[in-house]
């Protein structure tokens, strides 16, 4: 292996050529003070330097004489079982759970975009308050995290959400049941806001920072079971003029989220606003940050106005055909959608 | 191929490096001649990738020579060990014959794509495909193709599918296969889709030198099981590539270009040496004018063997591709292949529309006598 395919800063490497060291090997045997000299650099970048060599090699050798032992290699058929295992997040709107096949991934990335008001928050609160529902009641028991980037997350809102859901559970039940099973702690609304772990976000340099941090967190957060980030877009939309960086910057952002997803199995949501785009001569709606950042998200949701009814249209995933299915946004949460529930206009 | 020498005397060192135009670099160090009493070890270190020979030479000072001429022939020693580590060389009748035996072609599964392709995917060569993801209701076509190819080839040999977005579905996989597989009892498409689903393998990448660790793993488990003759890989997908690179590429710094294209060399190499064929995704981005083509710029350009760019009309869901190079076929023309796709859950089902297939643009006639005809 070549030194320039070690994960180090360029000066490092182009020192580290420039003293004639290419390979693996010639840099295993030197002890850090002697590579400290020979490339006059400090004696702790020097033992961070071969630390990463000493790591490469390692993962080199170990490979030898096994066939089998490429890290983190799956067979299609071990993943197959696995995914019939999986629980998918209910989004509170049985039609919709139904297009997306019972719900949002775990383990994968969902893009949701949308015109103002369609309702982008308000799924982004249901879905962190139904990641919550116990195990036995077909939910996942797990807990949410919600980064806040515009400042739309609204406490008394989740309240309600999760009120609305509590009450949904009970329905399943006689009263007798209900009069019990209302008198547990977990069946508090408290207990649900207690579970959603809140970021609220002012720059798009804290928002990469808290998407680094999240690592740390999930390691000590195992509960964790989805990721909503309201919006992704908020803060890259101004203040950006250069947009080779901008989209540097959200791919990288976006590969980091794609392995979140993966290594901890727990559902990344991304929120995302709308924009215009100009194609063969006329204006059409997208989902904002371009076309590069249309690649980053495994499924992509998009949620519009059909008439006087709220529609989601499932328009990338790599396992569903493309469907849209209506849903109704109400005081409980996000429901099935229902005829009298008309969008008001203000006019 | 790079192979470095270090010769390494005691004492105070000077180096000299030589570049030459078959990328081979020399550098020696050599003992400063003022100490002539003192004996001279020195150390001639041949490093070519991961063999390494170590040739040990001691000098004394016997004979009353000056001791830059002893230098000087012993650089001379030291450099005519490193003219040894060179590939042999191979004739065009050994090439041919090479080809003929190891380089097969793999169908994809789509009719159509294969014409465009010559039969399929050729093992020894790095495919690429480009296709816009969400130009406004797009599916993620590009993944479909690859899914598609896997399932189909999983039946010869073993697909290697690094997922850069999460986006292997085994799920997808298993429906493909089961299309496939026609009447069969249920035990034995059972079994069938068993064997099928293990002979492919996914890894989930995240960074590209995550990437280029893990092919250099390959590499090493490939040449194992060459000596050994163990399972065979015969496709190696990367969906999609031009995530992996985005986010270093561009900016002032060259590194991220260089990463690229050291990616691009050893996915060649690894194709060429193994006999895999290499297929990898790229996305598109706004050109000039409004015109979209494939992401990764100038310099990525030249790196894959063929290059096929898809699309889909979104009113008739009717899906293009188009090939923008071929190494194997006449150069400089385009040629387009139709394929439909219903948009229900069996969508992978795409039918080649041969009537459709029509040359769109010949911008230079046929350079080696081929036939349009041929082409199809």
């Amino acid at each position: 292996m070549e030194i320039a395919n070690l994960p180090i800063s360029a000066s490092q490497r182009s020192k580290l050529l420039s003293a004639g060291y290419a390979t693996l090997s010639s840099l295993s045997s030197l002890s850090p003070s002697h590579l400290a000299r020979d490339l006059n650099i400090e004696l702790q970048e020097a033992l961070e330097i071969l630390k990463v060599v000493s790591d490469a090699a390692d993962r080199s050798k170990s490979t030898d004489g096994h066939h089998q032992a490429l890290k983190g290699v799956q067979t299609a058929w071990d993943m197959l079982s696995e995914e019939q295992m999986q629980q998918h997040i209910t989004t509170g709107c049985e039609d919709l759970d139904h297009i997306l096949r019972g719900g949002i991934h775990c383990g994968e990335v969902t893009e949701v975009g949308g015109v103002p008001g369609i309702g982008k928050t308000q799924l982004g609160i249901q879905l962190a308050v139904n990641v919550q529902i116990p195990v036995e009641y077909g939910g996942h028991g797990g807990q949410a995290v919600y980064i806040d980037t515009e400042g739309s997350f609204m406490v008394e809102r989740a309240h309600q959400i999760a009120e609305g859901c509590i009450n949904g559970i009970l329905d399943n039940f006689t009263d007798h049941d209900r009069k019990i099973l209302a008198c547990q702690e977990w069946m508090q609304p408290n207990s649900f806001l207690s579970n959603i772990f809140y970021f609220r976000i002012c720059s798009y340099t804290e928002q990469i920072a808290v998407t680094n941090y999240l690592e740390k967190f999930l390691k000590e957060h195992k509960d964790v079971k989805i990721v909503v980030i309201d919006s992704v877009t908020f803060h890259f939309r101004q203040d950006f003029d250069d947009l080779a960086c901008r989209t540097r910057i959200l791919s990288g952002m976006s590969l980091k989220l794609m392995k979140l997803a993966k290594t901890n199995n727990l559902a990344v949501v991304l929120l995302n606003q709308v924009t215009t785009k100009y194609t063969e001569g006329s204006f059409h709606l997208t989902l904002a940050l371009g076309d590069s950042w249309s690649h980053s998200c495994t499924n992509r949701i998009i949620l519009y106005w059909n008439a006087n009814e709220r529609y989601a249209y499932i328009d990338k995933s790599p396992s569903l055909p493309s469907a849209s299915a209506p849903y109704s946004v109400t005081s409980k949460g996000i429901r099935n959608s229902t005829s009298h529930c008309k969008r008001v206009r203000m006019m | 191929m790079l192979t470095r020498f270090r010769v390494e005397g005691e004492g105070e060192r000077s180096s000299m490096a030589e570049n030459d135009d078959l990328g081979i670099e020399r550098t020696a160090s050599i003992q400063n001649p003022t100490k002539p009493s003192s004996s001279i070890g020195a150390r001639v270190r041949a490093t070519h990738d991961d063999d390494e020979d170590e040739v040990r030479v001691s000098l004394r000072p016997v004979l009353p020579h000056s001791s830059s001429d002893l230098i000087h022939q012993e650089a001379a020693r030291a450099l005519s060990v490193m003219d040894s580590f060179h590939q042999p060389w191979l004739t065009g009748v050994e090439l041919l014959d090479d080809a003929n035996r190891n380089k097969h072609v793999l169908p994809t599964g789509l009719e159509g794509i294969d014409v465009l392709l010559g039969g399929g995917l050729r093992e020894g060569q790095l495919i690429e495909i480009a296709g816009p993801s969400s130009s406004g209701k797009t599916q993620p076509l590009q993944m479909q193709v690859c899914l598609h190819s896997a399932s189909c080839i999983a039946d010869k040999g073993s697909v290697m599918f690094l997922d850069t977005c999460n986006s292997f579905s085994p799920n997808r996989i298993a429906c493909m296969v089961n299309q496939f597989s026609g009447p069969l009892f249920k035990e034995a498409k059972e079994r069938r889709l068993e064997r099928i689903m293990s002979s492919i393998l996914c890894q989930p990448i995240y960074d590209i030198f995550e990437l280029l660790d893990t092919l250099h793993q390959l590499e090493s488990t490939l040449k194992h099981t060459v000596k050994t003759g163990g399972y065979k890989i015969c496709l190696l997908i990367i969906d999609s590539i031009s995530s992996l690179i985005a986010p270093i590429l561009g900016g002032k710094s060259p590194q991220g270009r260089l990463l690229m294209v050291s990616a691009g060399i050893v996915l060649k190499k690894l194709a060429h040496e193994f006999n895999l064929a290499v297929l990898v995704t790229n996305h598109m981005v706004g050109g000039e004018g409004g015109i979209i083509k494939p992401a990764l710029g100038e310099s990525w350009k030249n790196i894959p063997h063929v290059r096929l760019v898809v699309s889909r009309d979104q009113q008739s869901n009717v899906f293009t591709a188009t090939v923008l190079k071929h190494t194997m076929r006449v150069a400089y023309y385009i040629h387009v292949s139709e394929f439909t796709c219903n948009t229900d859950i069996n969508y992978s089902q795409m039918k080649n529309q041969s009537k459709n297939h029509r040359i769109l643009n010949m911008l230079i006639l046929h350079l080696y006598n081929v036939p349009i005809a041929a082409c199809f």
